[in-house]
């Protein structure tokens, strides 16, 4: 069993070793440890520890500092292409003020700003459906463009292979290739 | 180079303050991974995880701190997390290589310098985790009592006293074994 006195005295062995206590308090350690084989088998074996606690630093290995040093293009790999800049808080708002319109819109909670929300709707709509009919009449008159233009380039085409004299009259008279 | 400039220089992706970085704390990271766990694989992935942890975190260092207790900070509680959550596995692993070392005495191990340092890396691993880390910095990275204190933000006399409990603890332990 332990005495007070040990533990007191354990208590500043690290301090002893040190030269971190007063003259005093080292002549009293001193005098503990002369007397007291288990206080300094204790404080031999720190001495002991304390040395080659020092050997136990060591150099990084080569292959660990190859790895560290490639962790900036490691994950610069890893990182999606960010296509468009779409900060969160905007995205939030977004769907927040979605979200609000569908109530208002499904729900009649708030007669008024339900119908001002059907309004708004029906007028979105209405704009839809006038920009699809004006896209509709440009797509119409693209394509009637397109088919005008194409239209009278195979025409040329066609009165230019009706100009040309027949290049082999025997293809006729034997009646094409399958006779 | 300064700590601030290399790090100024790392945050707008500056290979060469990053490699200067790796440089400077590297060694210390990597010190205090192995012996806190006392297995150099592990310590090689811990050591790779804090450094990228570091870099995923470059923003947030505010200069007023240290930038060497930033890094001894992330290292700290990387490896007491690591620690907690795979506790029972490393326990489990450093019994068994207990048991084998028993079980398989070599003598030409024995005279091997090589196998005392493993020996009390194993013994460091099985104090408390904060008692190993300041034992790593006072008596392995040789820090001050008043940088480890200014690391832990403890007053300097609790890292002396908890100094003393690690050494007594070890010295405990190799004591029982003779």
């Amino acid at each position: 069993m332990m005495s007070k006195k040990c533990r007191d005295i354990e208590s500043l062995l690290s301090a002893y070793l040190e030269n971190d206590l007063l003259k005093e308090e080292s002549e009293n350690v001193s005098i503990h440890l002369d007397g007291c084989s288990a206080c300094l088998a204790k404080k031999e074996k720190i001495e002991e520890i304390i040395l080659k606690l020092s050997d136990l630093q060591e150099e990084v290995p080569f292959f660990l500092k190859n790895r560290l040093l490639n962790i900036p293009d490691m994950i610069e790999k890893k990182k999606p292409a960010r296509l468009l800049f779409f900060p969160k808080w905007l995205a939030a708002a977004v769907g927040t003020i979605i979200l609000f319109l569908n109530l208002f819109y499904f729900t009649n909670i708030f007669p008024p700003v339900n119908r001002e929300v059907h309004s708004l709707v029906s007028s979105i709509e209405k704009f839809f459906v006038k920009t699809g009919g004006w896209f509709e009449k440009v797509k119409e008159s693209k394509e009637l463009l397109f088919f005008t233009f194409f239209n009278k380039k195979s025409l040329e085409l066609k009165e230019d292979k009706a100009s040309q004299p027949i290049a082999n009259e025997k293809d006729f008279v034997k009646g094409g290739r399958n006779g | 180079m300064e700590a601030t400039e290399i790090l100024a220089r790392c945050k707008n992706g500056d290979h060469e303050a990053w490699n200067m970085m790796i440089n400077s704390y590297s060694k210390s990271v990597y010190n205090i991974a192995l012996n806190f766990f006392a297995e150099r694989d592990i310590a090689q992935d811990v050591t790779q995880e804090i450094f990228i942890k570091i870099y995923h975190n470059l923003d947030k260092f505010r200069e007023e701190k240290s930038f060497s207790s930033w890094v001894f900070t992330i290292s700290r509680n990387y490896c007491i997390d690591y620690w907690r959550k795979n506790k029972k596995y490393l326990v489990n692993t450093q019994e068994l290589d207990e048991k084998i070392s028993v079980g398989k005495p070599s003598p030409e191990e024995n005279l091997l310098n090589e196998s005392e340092i493993e020996k009390l890396r194993k013994t460091i691993s099985q104090l408390e985790p904060e008692l190993r880390l300041i034992l790593i910095l006072r008596d392995i990275q040789d820090l001050s009592y008043q940088e480890i204190a200014k690391k832990f933000s403890v007053p300097e006399g609790t890292v002396k006293s908890r100094i003393n409990r690690a050494r007594l603890k070890l010295a405990e332990a190799f004591l029982r074994e003779e």
